[in-house]
């Protein structure tokens, strides 16, 4: 993107958030309409559909049977990678994961993994042997703003609803994964001098730093991530922190209601 | 084709193991303007098949050496996603998508007026979000409909369908039993209104009138397909089907 936009984008959003407006006429911390449906895949194991607004993700979780780490002879294993491909928007280009496809996929597997919503020992098929490996994926198909806190909803939804297919590889009886925390993410970004929640595609573009909040069910923070250059102050961090709280516990009321 | 022309696929009824007559489509779906961010963009649903394809451009081709100074080139990009099969693919480019990529590119080419924008780009986005045989024909004619509602002029539109050979016996639209176990697979890009040919793959084997008779088939699903596609632009551009 040629940097002559976001310069004149970046008076205009100064100029509304001196107002105390946004450019799409939300408050400070209103979200966008979300919308989550599961079981949309029928070829993944658990699979679910994010429409944030104009962002739309897919994530989908598959299994593997593996050898455990000699370390950790009786656990299983996650992995999650989250793919910015060109299909999303313009600005993505075709070939290896760049940096920012990278952090995304660690930062919305640090908010999963640390809020120890999956039980390892629970992957155990036999110890120092045979573990299930779970493969989370997620596909961002189009980017409108937000992509993380798109990404984090599908990731968590998706593995909410796995089911374990034991019967294919022959190890015992189908069964859901055992998913017992519902960790949520809330994402902040700097525009025009002040934090705004769930930023659209001009305040990203227009914006500067951002930070990326996940919280367990009991309003434990599990994964912090700061991006992009600019700084803030503690207090402004304690007020966002307050506010990803409210914004978490109402996503997770969306989750728990359509994974059941 | 696995070529395994033992296993049964065609019941005593002649009916196929989904039910299917021999010259019957899987059900088929087709939705515009399903992604925001894309300046086109299509979602089609065939049988289990789910493709979602975005358009992006005309744009300044680079780098400039793919630059074509009479015509815009065709950036198609075909991708499994890592979840959509029953093993899961490990994510970038591999031969089969490539292979896939470049003849999809140059089917379309064969219809987009790419003599209307020199120097320039089009960028085609074929995503297989779930892949149950059938995928390469979901995502031509799903990027066709995309183009199209992209507003890029076209001669004609393109549906791509396939035919193939199963216990002997010539059906249409192979499923993934059918495609695993049977005998040959003939998928081909028509364009509806000319009846001209703009992709063609077979693998497998046919004899000539095999040949000809699916082939018929392929040519009287573009027609069913093509409704389709234009419904689903309708309802978009035209406040509704006819």
């Amino acid at each position: 993107m040629v940097e002559i936009v976001p310069r004149l984008l970046k008076d205009q959003l100064l100029k509304l958030a001196e107002k105390n407006d946004r450019i799409d006429g939300r408050e400070q911390y209103q979200r966008r309409n979300v919308d989550l449906e599961v079981n949309v895949l029928t070829n993944a194991e658990g699979s679910a559909k994010v429409v944030w607004d104009g962002t739309i993700v897919y994530a989908g979780v598959k299994f593997e049977i593996r050898t455990p780490w000699p370390d950790r002879p009786t656990e299983g294993s996650l992995m999650c990678g989250a793919e910015l491909r060109p299909v999303a928007n313009l600005k993505y280009e075709p070939g290896p994961p760049s940096a920012e496809s990278i952090e995304l996929g660690r930062v919305v597997d640090r908010g999963i993994r640390e809020s120890g919503c999956i039980n390892m020992e629970e992957l155990c098929i036999v110890p120092g042997e045979k573990v299930w490996g779970v493969m989370l994926d997620i596909h961002v198909m189009s980017d409108k703003g937000n992509i993380f806190d798109a990404c984090a909803l599908a990731g968590i939804a998706a593995l909410k609803t796995a089911i374990v297919p034991a019967e294919r590889f022959d190890v015992g009886d189908d069964h859901p994964l055992p998913v017992s925390k519902l960790p949520i993410m809330a994402s902040y970004r700097k525009v025009g001098g002040r934090f705004v929640y769930d930023p659209c595609e001009e305040e990203e573009l227009g914006g500067d730093e951002r930070v990326h909040i996940t919280l367990g069910d009991d309003g434990h923070v599990h994964s912090l991530q700061k991006g992009l250059k600019g700084t803030f102050s503690t207090s402004e961090f304690a007020e966002i922190f307050a506010n990803a709280n409210e914004q978490a516990n109402e996503l997770r009321e969306m989750v728990e209601e359509k994974v059941n | 084709m696995g070529g395994y022309g033992d296993v049964e696929l065609i019941a005593k009824d002649g009916k196929r193991l989904d039910g299917r007559l021999a010259d019957e489509l899987r059900p088929i779906t087709i939705e515009v303007g399903v992604l925001p961010a894309a300046r086109g963009s299509c979602r089609m649903t065939w049988g289990l098949n789910i493709a979602e394809v975005a358009v992006y451009g005309p744009m300044e081709a680079h780098p400039r050496k793919i630059q074509r100074p009479d015509r815009a080139v065709l950036d198609v990009r075909y991708n499994m996603a890592p979840f959509s099969t029953s093993d899961r693919i490990r994510p970038g480019y591999n031969r089969r998508s490539r292979e896939i990529s470049k003849v999809t590119a140059e089917a379309l080419e064969s219809i987009v007026m790419v003599e209307m924008f020199p120097r320039s780009k089009i960028r085609v986005e074929i995503e297989i979000l779930c892949a149950e045989a059938g995928t390469r024909c979901c995502g031509i004619t799903a990027a066709a409909v995309a183009l199209a509602d992209a507003g890029i002029p076209m001669k004609d539109m393109l549906v791509s369908v396939a035919a193939g050979k199963i216990n002997d016996v010539v059906v249409l639209d192979l499923d993934k039993a059918e495609d695993n176990y049977g005998q040959a697979d003939l998928p081909v890009g028509i364009m509806p209104n000319t009846e001209e040919i703009a992709f063609l793959q077979m693998d497998g084997d046919l004899s000539p009138e095999e040949f000809d008779l699916a082939m018929e088939y392929n040519m009287k699903a573009a027609k069913e397909i093509h409704k389709l596609q234009i419904n689903a632009l309708k309802s978009k551009y035209d406040g509704g089907v006819e």
